[in-house]
């Protein structure tokens, strides 16, 4: 089954955040707790957290790009 | 001036959504301010996560402007008569051990609020009596007759913060004074039963200097101030005071070996130290809980 990952609101002020950097590729097993990526806040660098077990299959965003809360980032086939 | 733009990777924090969306929802029916989301603070994620946050009461405006701060500076509400209850009500269901409680500037108010500081220190031991409590208030604009009332609730720790040096106040702060400050603490010392541990809260990449960092450690410790916090400033937004520095961790560690040298009984210096952050932990080191 494929889970969609969403940008979570990672700030309480805001909900524009720019994309930093990806941990895991396209064909990563993923487990929960692992950090799938980094994104820049307004006051500080986020590592955020798979909550799911499975593998990457698709990055959605590009390192660089602006996202918003809600945003799909991510898709991980989950068994 | 050295590059502000990009953020070091010590400013580095873990985001778990599971956990913070639990928190958020308990916190949602509480009708409570955390000053935690109210002060955008970067360690909601940790804190949120591991099922802690700081109550910041009488809010969620602030009178004063202070052009560090992230707190809304607007209208004010009235006071809530139940909010003593629900802060109270709160810490039972999270479960805290120890409960840091600060708030907005009420300078709007007679009492500047310290009867509603004192309410809720009264409930919140009466709901939780083992649940240790931290206090951050206001300066109260140095009237002792109110520092009184505070005193006479027997926090476990009260803290005031110092913000930052001398030379830097009148530019960082609103409406409050180094001296005053420094009076605030040194009046809850002399004052306070001697279960009471007296906190302040520095904050760094202001453009302090060294000597100013260490007067300022100086002025406290011949007050016998008991812990110090040390955490790096992380400008709002534009409109705030600007950030002059990301000050080096070797700086932090400097700071931490000679603030415990000059006699401090805790002292927490690193770049995401905040005022209530690990509260529960500090207290613990210095009073075996």
């Amino acid at each position: 089954m494929l889970k969609e990952v969403h940008m979570p609101k990672l700030s309480p002020k805001s909900d524009e955040y720019f994309f930093g950097s990806w941990l895991k590729e396209p064909g990563d097993t993923v487990k929960t707790g692992d950090i799938l990526f980094e994104v820049e806040t307004d006051k500080v660098i986020s590592e955020v957290q798979s909550q799911e077990d499975g593998v990457l299959k698709e990055q959605k965003v590009a390192e660089g790009d602006s996202t918003k809360v809600g945003d799909l980032v991510a898709t991980i086939e989950v068994n | 001036m050295a590059d502000t733009k990009t953020k070091p990777q010590w400013l580095k924090v873990t985001y778990d959504q599971t956990k913070v969306d639990r928190m958020n929802h308990l916190l949602d029916g509480l009708q409570l301010n955390t000053v935690c989301a109210e002060a955008n603070c970067p360690n909601l994620g940790d804190c949120f996560g591991s099922g802690t946050a700081s109550f910041m009461i009488m809010g969620p405006n602030c009178t004063r402007a202070c052009r560090f701060c992230d707190v809304p500076h607007g209208k004010t509400a009235p006071i809530d008569l139940l909010e003593p209850l629900r802060v109270a009500q709160a810490t039972q269901k999270l479960g805290l051990k120890h409960v840091v409680v600060t708030s907005v500037d009420r300078d709007d108010l007679p009492d500047l609020g310290a009867t509603q500081f004192v309410n809720v220190i009264k409930e919140i031991r009466r709901l939780n009596p083992n649940t240790s409590i931290e206090v951050l208030t206001p300066d109260f604009q140095g009237r002792t007759e109110l520092l009184d009332q505070v005193i006479a609730a027997k926090p476990d720790v009260f803290n005031h913060n110092m913000e930052t040096v001398r030379s830097l106040t009148p530019k960082v702060r609103s409406r409050a004074t180094y001296d005053t400050s420094l009076k605030v603490l040194q009046y809850v010392k002399a004052h306070a039963p001697k279960t009471t541990f007296v906190k302040t809260g520095i904050m760094l990449g202001l453009g302090e200097t060294d000597p100013e960092v260490y007067q300022l450690m100086d002025d406290l410790r011949a007050i016998d101030v008991d812990f110090l916090t040390i955490g790096q400033y992380v400008q709002p937004s534009k409109k705030h005071y600007q950030l002059r520095e990301w000050v080096p961790m070797a700086r932090y560690q400097a700071y931490y070996q000679v603030a415990m040298a000059k006699g401090f009984k805790f002292v927490a210096s690193s770049p995401l130290v905040r005022s209530s952050y690990k509260a529960k932990e500090e207290l613990e080191a210095v009073d075996g809980k």
